[in-house]
């Protein structure tokens, strides 16, 4: 889990650079002149190693992006427009208000596990987050839901069971209320 | 009793659209909404050409992506033109015969491969590999027309088919985009053509007046082009560097309380 | 002061002066526990209490918290600054009240149209949101924020401007900007003060000229022109990544300043902080796209460079800062006081912030985190663990430095105990939180987050003990400050 992982990532490099601190904190009960020289040559190595560190970094990360450039078709493109304070999921396009709240209120969309679905995310009036939630509740995906633009998000489900929808970027004071839901089989 | 099966029949032949003219689909004003058919499986029919008598469409498009249209031979309206068009969109945006082929069935069961062929040869196009003009079976094409939102209506009073003009983009089976219109815009084209290539655009701005958008999408190159929007990006730095040119000036340094 | 031997001030002057930063650091101080008790609320509120609290309030209360404490510590900056500038050069002390003043009235203005008109769109008031409130808001509270920002935005424009010219009235911008150093050529010694002032400060214009851009592009959206959502994006969190960002440098260049006279060792530029500094100004103008990842509308070269441009930041402004931090105090006859503690403390929560900030700013991490209660978890880190800290450490070696009040270092040392378990405390459960998928800004959690309810009660656990802290340190520090007015 990506989540973990990055949590991990964090403690251990934050949990090294406080022990230095408290290292260097300590040093200070026998105080003695430093060679600055060979400060100054272990900050030379500590910048290539750090820098080492983030390149690869860079390496490893940068090819790994939502933006999809994929070769795969999806089977199945679901729409999604946010509105204050509900998404609007449907397997059919959203183009006004009736079709907005005829899919707030519908049947969840079903989408087939294993296979590649494309969300097709606007908004029809301010900035929402549409997060997609796992039956484990676990955030999965997100794109931004922003008035003027179609935001196309490709997600392969894996597990199978109804997923729910959070937005995740400040609209109002029903952000928190504002839920969207579907179903993967 | 001949009487009523003389009704019967007149029945039946009023019924039945007339010399076999069949109707297909709902009659609208609008073209089919591209949105509500993306991603959608056509069916693999078999099509006949002057070459073969029957080849799967996906044999096709197991080869190359595919740019599928359906007109008749009779028409004297929009078919010819739209063809015409298309050929020059085509040749605008590249790629044809690289990338993409052209498909070109007819919908109207009177015509034949031999028909399509001719017409083929009307637009210079019979001896180019890339377009392929021919028939199928009344059945599949109701078939593919269904899969798409495509429909045609026999008009007695003109003796033509009414229909839309569509041009759908398919991609191992799927429909990709839909095209509508009698005319092909070269870059509508082009933006397809970049997704046939298997170029994904992971956003797209909706149409509307928006003043100073950050980007363009250049169907062209397939990517992003800066717009008006970047200049107003550039100004917080063009400010700072023009303060700081104040603030270290000789002037100002020289200016400044003692 | 040096400055007053170099001739720069009259001995009046500085009086004014200081004066004048302690009013300033009073003022800080007053303005804390208030924001961090406004703080202490909404985590209340996400642990269940409150439960017949309408969520508007959480929202205006979120509003005035995070706008409040960004400007309170970008004052508190710019003043320490301003005030250890005198040692080189002679910032204006009329821009300073000018910019006291403007402070207060916005201050005001932004509690009027939280408090009284519950505006709540969040500190960085994201397009269109402002103008669509669903009523819980009215126009007269839009308008009195954007009032407020244009406002705080003129004056701390001046005031950065004039910063500027008091440097440049004494160096040169290559001297200013290091690149003698840079270059191996001989030229008048540039404290890192300076440096790290500079660079800061030529980049503040360009966030305060963003901030005008989005609010003139506002009030051309009222008049009926669609305005792009992207650039509005782009324009806006240029502005709040550059203000933040250059708050901390700022603290950081304070420390510069300070930790060398309590080290007992100096601490100059050399041509690897020179470039380390050259870089920032660079880098922090890109650095932004990280927060527009999850916008696909933005083009994917553009968001690759974010990234880029986020990991070459930690190069030269952590890396170099936090090594020559360490390299200064190690084993050093250091005098241990609550002020050198704090800023030594200040560079560790900054280092420990950026990690978490550069971990999210990997597209493929932010995929998962973007908008998560860890965004909150490293920016807190860095502001709360990292410049809080430094400014608290900055105000009380001020006032000891004026009052002549000797601290006591058992209560010292209880307030940095208080401050650490309980800062730290309360920041691990929004890391925890994050790392769970719990999303921000919410007033109520909702059953797929409900674990956020719990972090929150732990979380409201220890930030007890951080306002315990905070409450030691004032009455302490305040004393010393009181007594300094008095002066």
């Amino acid at each position: 889990m990506i989540q973990m992982h990055a949590f991990y990532v964090f403690l251990g490099v934050a949990g090294f650079l406080v022990a230095m601190f408290l290292y260097t904190a300590w040093s200070t009960r026998h105080a003695k002149d430093i060679d600055y020289h060979s400060a100054y040559a272990l900050r030379r190595k500590l910048l290539l190693l750090v820098a080492a560190v983030l390149v690869l970094g860079l390496a490893m990360t940068l090819a790994k992006t939502p933006y999809p450039r994929d070769q795969d078709v999806p089977s199945q493109v679901v729409f999604v427009v946010g509105k204050q304070f509900s998404f609007g999921i449907s397997a059919s396009p959203i183009t006004n208000e009736d079709e907005y709240l005829a899919a707030t209120y519908s049947t969840p969309v079903q989408v087939t596990a294993g296979s590649l679905v494309e969300f097709r995310v606007t908004s029809f009036d301010v900035n929402h987050g549409f997060s997609v939630y796992s039956p484990s509740n676990r955030l999965i995906a997100q794109t931004q839901a922003m008035p003027g633009y179609v935001n196309r998000l490709r997600i392969r489900f894996r597990e199978p069971g109804r997923y729910h929808v959070l937005c995740l970027e400040l609209c109002g004071s029903g952000h928190h209320r504002m839920r969207g839901v579907f179903d993967v089989k | 009793m001949r009487r009523g099966l003389g009704s019967v029949c007149l029945a039946l032949c009023l019924s039945t659209p007339f010399y076999g003219q069949p109707s297909f689909g709902i009659r609208s004003n609008e073209a089919p909404n591209e949105d509500r058919y993306v991603y959608k499986a056509l069916p693999d029919i078999v099509i006949q050409t002057v070459a073969t008598a029957d080849a799967r469409l996906s044999t096709v498009w197991r080869d190359k992506p595919v740019l599928l249209t359906m007109i008749f031979t009779r028409c004297a309206g929009v078919c010819s033109p739209f063809l015409r068009s298309l050929k020059r969109a085509a040749a605008d945006a590249e790629g044809l015969g690289r990338d993409y082929r052209i498909v070109v069935l007819s919908f109207d069961p009177q015509d034949s491969a031999a028909d399509m062929d001719r017409m083929a040869q009307s637009l210079g196009l019979k001896s180019d590999p890339a377009w392929i003009f021919g028939v199928a079976s009344p059945g599949d094409i109701r078939r593919l027309a269904a899969a798409v939102g495509f429909w045609f209506y026999w008009d007695p009073s003109v003796g033509q088919y009414d229909h839309p003009s569509l041009l759908i983009a398919v991609d191992r089976g799927r429909v990709l985009r839909m095209l509508a219109g009698a005319e092909v815009p070269s870059a509508s084209l082009r933006e397809v053509a970049q997704e046939l290539r298997g170029k994904f655009v992971s956003s797209y701005a909706l149409a509307g007046k928006v003043a100073f958008r950050c980007f363009e999408y250049d169907p062209d190159r397939g990517r992003y082009n800066l717009d008006w929007g970047v200049l107003l990006m550039l100004l917080p730095a063009t400010c700072a560097l023009l303060s700081v040119a104040w603030a270290f000036s000789p002037i100002s340094r020289r200016a400044g309380p003692p | 002061m040096a400055s007053v031997a170099n001739g720069l001030y009259g001995e009046s002057e500085i009086r004014k002066f200081r004066r004048m930063t302690v009013i300033w650091g009073a003022t800080v101080l007053l303005l804390l526990p208030i924001l961090a008790l406004l703080g202490y609320f909404m985590r209340w509120v996400q642990a269940g209490a409150f439960t017949q609290l309408r969520p508007e309030w959480f929202y205006a209360v979120l509003t005035l918290h995070s706008l409040g404490m960004v400007g309170t510590w970008f004052v508190g900056s710019m003043a320490g600054v301003s005030y250890l500038l005198l040692r080189y050069t002679r910032p204006s002390l009329a821009v300073s009240r000018l910019s006291y003043w403007g402070t207060l009235v916005g201050v005001l203005l932004l509690i009027v149209c939280t408090l009284g008109g519950l505006f709540g769109t969040g500190w960085y008031f994201l397009y269109p949101l402002p103008l669509m409130s669903q009523h819980v808001w009215q126009p007269w509270a839009t308008f009195t924020f954007f009032l407020a920002l244009a406002i705080l935005g003129v004056c701390w424009t001046i005031w950065t401007l004039d910063i500027l010219r008091a440097i440049a009235r004494h160096y040169s911008l290559s001297a200013a900007l290091g690149w003698n150093y840079i270059l191996g050529r001989e030229g008048p010694e540039v404290p890192p003060l300076v440096l790290i002032t500079t660079v800061s400060l030529i980049v503040g214009v360009a966030g305060f000229v963003a901030a005008v851009l989005v609010i003139a592009l506002f009030a051309a959206r009222a008049l009926g022109v669609n305005v792009d959502p992207l650039l509005m994006k782009n324009l806006t969190f240029f502005f709040g990544h550059v203000l933040v960002n250059i708050t901390m440098y700022l603290g950081v260049a304070t420390v510069y300043e300070l930790l060398p006279s309590y080290a007992g060792r100096p601490w100059k530029i050399n041509r690897v902080v020179a470039l380390a500094w050259g870089a920032v100004l660079f880098l922090i103008l890109f650095a932004y796209f990280h927060h527009l990842y999850m916008d696909f509308a933005q083009p994917a070269w553009i968001q690759k460079f974010g990234q880029i441009c986020s990991y070459g930041l930690a190069v030269p402004a952590g890396v170099v800062s936090i090594f020559g931090t360490l390299a200064l105090v190690y084993a050093a006859r250091m005098r241990w006081t609550l002020a050198s503690t704090l800023l030594f403390l200040g560079i560790m929560g900054w280092g420990v912030g950026g990690i978490a900030a550069v971990i999210d700013s990997t597209v493929e991490v932010n995929f998962h985190f973007h908008n998560t209660l860890w965004v909150p978890a490293h920016f807190h880190t860095y502001y709360l663990m990292g410049v809080v800290l430094i400014i608290l450490g900055l105000i009380d070696h001020v006032g000891k430095e004026i009052s002549g009040l000797e601290e006591r270092a058992a209560r010292s040392k209880l307030t940095v105990a208080l401050l650490l378990i309980g800062g730290y405390g309360f920041l691990s459960m929004f890391y925890w939180a994050g790392a769970h998928s719990v999303p921000r800004r919410y007033a109520i959690y909702p059953l797929e987050v409900s674990q956020g309810t719990l972090y929150a009660r732990i979380a409201v656990g220890f930030i007890t003990v951080l306002l315990l802290g905070i409450l030691l340190y004032l009455w302490e520090t305040g004393k010393r400050c009181l007594k300094a007015l008095a002066a």
